[in-house]
């Protein structure tokens, strides 16, 4: 069950963000019709361009209108629009159901509220949204937020979903705090790659997971599967743990850079709108163009 | 210096070390952190990767604390008396006499420390009061005790209103048994008698054997009033041991409720023994005296207790024919005149004597044989007769001059007149008043004429009986004394036709100092059976035990247990005898040679210190509590320990804050979340609606546990009864009542509706309230017309909504205390925080809604404006009746 504030905090984050153009290339991959303009004569409804009549044009075509304001024959070609699906999907793991400080959200807390902020902005530009896992065909309108809110809030196994549909041409958006060991992600990515998708990793992080805070004798306990581990003196564990993550971080950056993906990070001590924004200027970007 | 009372515990001390060790041993148990990044931790090996310790200052603070407790355990003290001495028999004397109630205190804690000490060294205890017990048993030596019962006897121990036997407890102290040596400790109150008793008694005790010890306090004081039953002011003598310090104190005069009334400073000049006081207060206040003492000094004789006799004068004005013509009334100017200072009785002759009063006043009055004996035994017995001439007087003056036995001169017949047309003669003025009478201290008053008076005839004896004279000498008031009484003539008229006399301001003055001469002729008759009497500290009791009645004459009144200080005799006629005009003058005790004179407070008295050991050793613990919490990371656990009750002291007084600073409604929490959750949304909703409708501002509503907050700051209490809820304890019901009486509205909405549920099922929660025969809402009441005018009143459903009847005729204005519902109120003003109605309405739809919130408004008008809109029901009837 997700907690009804967040879908209204998400509503709220959405609507205080600059309005998306999602960039679209996969044209011809998307086939249901849509709002967006391709920059190229298509299937749409909006103006694009008056052109000359040619052979094998159809008379049906040519626009009459135009053609007797001068010489020759016009057709009227409108912009090609078309939709992006999305899919979006939020790590429901133990692991992300921690915070160091009762003052911080937990992990899982603000991945729903990036996912369902970008699922919001989304919405109302009338792309198609869905979430990974359940299967479900990607859906527009502002009406399908709870929904959306309702499906990401339930837990969809351990790890990346693989559903039997698996979302094809769209782009991914996948935010988890990736403590998973590098390969299996590296698998779950290629898997979802290999379908033509693109798509993003977003490494959600508590400050305590950064830094390593504490001192003195601290038993560590796994939060999913119960591993225990003593420091006598944890002070001395913490830059060893830094160039731990660090590693850790370059190797999803690989990961991600090899199919063409971006990667980036966000620490819930910090304001989720930086996440939105940086997710959303990468959105808004040809694919081919994207900095990973 | 510090000794211990168990030694042997100390030998523990020798387990530090192996603490110590053991401490350095064990490291603190590891602070346990759930991680879900272990992963990247697990197969890291630290380069230094040392075992914290258990710092050291930790270490010491744990040693330390345990080093406390075991001192702390051992019974520490300083200055411990040595415990060399066997176990000689102690023998505690103690004069408990009025002299020591001044310090009883300390002589009291001076004597449960020998008291303890003595019980250390297990020393046999006697003790020996010098004042006779209040049971009137004689003084004698009492134990061996046990040092319980010793403590017991003295903790009971009282000082006595009376002074010392020292002769009696010389007796006592003579029949003991001086075998045994036995030390001695007299805690004298340093006051001796005459016959120096009080020497002999020390003497006595050094024959013991065992050395005396007298400790020393503060002798008390005692007061005493000089002018004993007359006089404007209190004058007092307060007496106490010669001093090389001067003493300052303060004396205060009290009314019956212990009211201060005066008070005066003053000062015994060092050496001397005795100041005399005067005591200033209106005379409206002196007759409410009933009491005067030395401040701060709680002793019977510091106390004085005033009976009748100190109170106002009686005074009979003679009036038999009960005219009461202002100006020209034979008593007008008398009964002006006398009036504050006086109790006034008018009557016949006969009628007056009956009350007992202190003089009588006659105004140109010719008694007759029978009123003249009446009169003349009551003169003999001490009244005062003032009598004023006048034309009848002089008419009735016979050839002889003496017109009856009660007329102090011999008059002759006819008078004189003064001035007028027919005479060559000016009115008189006053010549000085003669010396050594009750009236020389007045001023002869320039302004004063005679016109006319009766004439005395001339005496040899007339000069003494004069008190006042005209200018050429002629006798204006003649007294002459009459057994313990006095007859008093005044030679002109009472009212102003023979004089301007009784206009002057001279005329009051004179006629409270003849007044004053009447001793009230009330001979005490009998013994007087005791009313209330003073304790040792100066305070009242009702009589009783062994207390008798006092003997009438004073020669043969003593103080004791049988006649204690107090006052004695009958309701209204009280005589007080005090304890300090009894006493010989105070001298001071002296010691015989060889005696030690110690003060009450010994600065080396052996202190415990086991329980600052202790308390010092808990605050070490609670900071190792603290500190040992921080290094598992749970420093809340240890803090709220210590912040314990004043936290819930402190989040009470915010409850209460929030609540009384801003107008806000009130629901009721009932445990049920989806109830509280729809109440406190309805409500915050509501205030809003209220806000932007209204003028009213109210602030977010607040939940209420009815067991724990008090709810008497809010105009709603909004109940939405719940299933879940516990039946409410009798202090919530209590609690709520108050509320409903003392003009708060509780709305109990079941909204039982939704479910169909019985609203029976809700009777045991309302249990108790007291809540008043309902009626339906009519079209008239105040709830459909206090904002808007309704005709129903929905919620969530529209359903009958039900107050209090108004044929009570109760203290609430007709202004119902409880509203009661099922419309589910709540509900239907609930909204999300986007403003989006959280409920439907059935059967109205938004229109029903918008209903719903207008009864809101309207329900809340009616909490903050009472009845105050009912007038608008008979709006109508108003208008009508103006038109006519």
């Amino acid at each position: 069950m997700i907690p009804p504030r967040v879908l209204a905090q998400a509503q709220d984050l959405a609507a205080r963000l600059p309005p998306l153009l999602v960039a679209a290339e996969r044209v011809a991959a998307s086939l249901a019709g849509g709002t967006h303009g391709r920059r190229r004569a298509g299937p749409g409804e909006t103006f694009w361009q008056y052109r000359r009549a040619q052979p094998g044009d159809s008379a049906a075509a040519i626009d009459w209108r135009r053609s007797a304001r001068g010489n020759g024959l016009y057709l009227r070609e409108t912009e090609w629009s078309a939709t992006q699906g999305f899919w979006l999907w939020c790590d429901a793991s133990a692991s992300m159901d921690w915070r160091s400080t009762p003052d911080l959200p937990e992990k899982r807390n603000r991945a729903l509220l990036l996912n369902l902020a970008l699922a919001a902005l989304l919405l109302r530009l009338g792309e198609r949204v869905a979430v990974l896992g359940p299967g479900d065909a990607p859906s527009s309108g502002p009406g399908s937020l709870p929904r959306l809110a309702e499906q990401m809030a339930s837990p969809w196994g351990d790890g990346v979903p693989h559903p039997l549909r698996p979302p094809r041409q769209g782009e991914v958006v996948l935010v988890s705090d990736f403590l998973m060991p590098p390969e299996r992600i590296a698998q779950d990515v290629a898997t979802l790659a290999a379908q033509g998708n693109g798509g993003h990793l977003i490494q959600v992080l508590d400050p305590a997971e950064e830094t390593l805070p504490y001192s003195g004798r601290v038993r560590f306990v796994d939060t999913e599967d119960e591993t225990e581990l003593l420091a006598r003196r944890a002070e001395d564990w913490r830059a060893d743990y830094a160039r731990r993550l660090a590693e850790h971080r370059d190797a999803l950056t690989a990961i991600a850079t090899a199919h063409g993906w971006s990667f980036a990070t966000h620490r819930t001590d910090h304001p989720p709108q930086l996440a939105l924004l940086a997710l959303q200027a990468r959105l808004a970007m040809p694919r081919s163009r994207r900095p990973t | 210096m510090i000794g211990f009372a168990s030694p042997w515990i100390l030998a523990a001390l020798v387990t530090l070390p192996a603490l110590w060790l053991l401490l350095r041993l064990l490291p603190p148990a590891p602070q346990q952190v759930r991680f879900p990044a272990l992963r990247l931790l697990l197969g890291l090996t630290p380069r230094r990767d040392s075992a914290t310790r258990t710092p050291w200052w930790l270490l010491a603070l744990r040693l330390l604390l345990l080093t406390l407790v075991i001192l702390g355990a051992a019974g520490p003290s300083l200055h411990p008396h040595p415990l060399g001495q066997g176990a000689t028999p102690l023998l505690l004397v103690i004069d408990d006499s009025w002299a020591a109630a001044r310090d009883w205190g300390p002589r009291r804690q001076a004597l449960l420390d020998e008291v303890a000490d003595a019980a250390r060294r297990q020393r046999p205890l006697l003790l020996l009061t010098t004042a006779r017990p209040q049971d009137g048993t004689t003084i004698a030596v009492q134990g061996p005790l046990s040092s319980a019962a010793m403590q017991a006897r003295i903790a009971a121990l009282e000082p006595k209103p009376w002074p010392t036997d020292r002769a009696a407890a010389l007796q006592a102290v003579t029949a003991l048994s001086h075998d045994t040596v036995t030390e001695v400790i007299w805690v004298a109150d340093g006051l001796d008698n005459p016959a120096q008793d009080g020497r002999k008694l020390a003497a006595a005790l050094q024959a013991l054997g065992g050395g005396v010890t007298v400790r020393q306090g503060q002798a008390g004081r005692s007061l005493r009033l000089l002018n004993e039953g007359g006089g404007e002011q209190a004058a007092l003598a307060v007496s106490s041991l010669a001093l090389p310090l001067p003493q300052r104190l303060a004396v205060r005069g009290l009314d019956d409720s212990g009211q201060v009334l005066a008070r005066e400073d003053a000062q015994i000049p060092a050496g001397q023994t005795h100041t005399e006081i005067t005591l200033r207060l209106p005379v409206e206040l002196r007759n409410r005296l009933a009491r005067l003492d030395i401040e701060d000094e709680q002793s019977a004789a510091a106390t004085l207790l005033l009976d009748e006799s100190w109170k106002r004068r009686i005074v009979g004005l003679v009036d038999e024919d009960g005219s009461t013509t202002p100006l020209l009334a034979p008593l007008y100017y008398v009964d002006r005149a006398l009036a504050p200072h006086a109790e006034l009785n008018r009557g016949d002759i006969p009628t007056l004597l009956d009350r007992r009063p202190d003089a009588l006043i006659l105004a140109d009055h010719v008694l007759n044989d029978s009123e003249s004996v009446a009169l003349r035994d009551w003169v003999q017995a001490g009244g005062a007769l003032i009598r004023f001439a006048g034309p009848r007087t002089a008419a009735a003056i016979p050839a002889g001059g003496r017109l009856d036995p009660l007329m102090p001169v011999a008059l002759r017949p006819g008078g004189r007149s003064l001035g007028g047309a027919m005479s060559w003669t000016a009115p008189q003025g006053l010549a000085d008043f003669p010396a050594d009478t009750p009236l020389s201290d007045l001023k002869a008053a320039a302004d004063v004429k005679i016109m006319s008076q009766v004439l005395a005839e001339p005496a040899p004896d007339l000069n003494d009986k004069v008190w006042a004279q005209l200018a050429d000498g002629t006798p204006l008031i003649t007294a002459d004394r009459r057994g313990r009484g006095w007859v008093v003539l005044v030679h002109v008229t009472a009212n102003a036709s023979w004089s301007n006399l009784p206009l002057s301001g001279l005329f009051p003055d004179m006629l409270r100092r003849l007044v004053a001469l009447g001793a009230g002729g009330r001979p005490a008759s009998g013994a007087l059976a005791a009313g209330e009497v003073l304790d040792g500290f100066g305070l009242r009791h009702p009589a009783g035990g062994i207390v008798q009645s006092l003997p009438p004459s004073p020669a043969e009144r003593h103080v004791g247990p049988e006649t204690p200080p107090g006052l004695y005799g009958p309701e209204g006629g009280r005589v007080a005898f005090n304890l300090g005009p009894l006493l010989p003058p105070l001298q001071a005790l002296t010691l015989p040679a060889g005696i030690q004179s110690q003060p009450l407070e010994r600065s080396n008295s052996p202190r415990d210190l086991s329980g600052p050991a202790f308390a010092i050793a808990l605050i070490l613990l609670l900071a190792d509590l603290v500190v040992a919490a921080r290094l598992r990371g749970a420093a809340l656990a240890g803090l709220a320990l210590l912040a314990g009750l004043s936290g819930q002291a402190r989040a009470e007084d915010d409850f209460a804050r929030q609540a009384a600073l801003s107008t806000r409604l009130a629901f009721v929490h009932t445990g049920d979340g989806f109830v509280d959750g729809k109440a406190r949304s309805g409500l915050t909703a509501l205030s809003k609606v209220v806000a932007e409708r209204s003028t009213a501002r109210l602030d977010a509503p607040m939940a209420v546990n009815l067991e724990r907050d008090p709810i008497l700051f809010f105009p709603i209490v909004y109940w939405p009864l719940s299933s879940e809820q516990k039946p409410l304890s009798a202090a919530a019901i209590d609690k709520l009542n108050a509320y409903m009486r003392g003009g708060g509205l509780l709305v109990l909405d079941t909204g039982a509706q939704k479910a169909g549920a019985d609203s029976s099922d809700f009777a045991h929660l309302t249990e108790g309230l007291a809540i008043p025969p309902l009626t339906s809402v009519s079209a008239e009441h105040v709830l459909t017309r206090s904002f808007y005018l309704l005709k129903q009143l929905p919620g969530r459903w529209d359903g009958a909504v039900w107050v209090v009847g108004n044929n009570g005729g109760d203290d609430r204005d007709g202004v119902s205390p409880v509203v009661v519902g099922a419309n589910d109120w709540a509900g239907a003003w609930a909204t999300d925080a986007q403003g989006r109605p959280s409920f439907p309405c059935v059967p109205g739809g938004e229109r029903q809604r918008e209903l719903a919130w207008r009864f809101g408004v309207n329900l809340v008008m009616y909490a903050l404006t009472g009845n105050y809109k009912a007038d608008q029901v008979h709006l109508p009837a108003i208008l009508e009746r103006l038109g006519q």
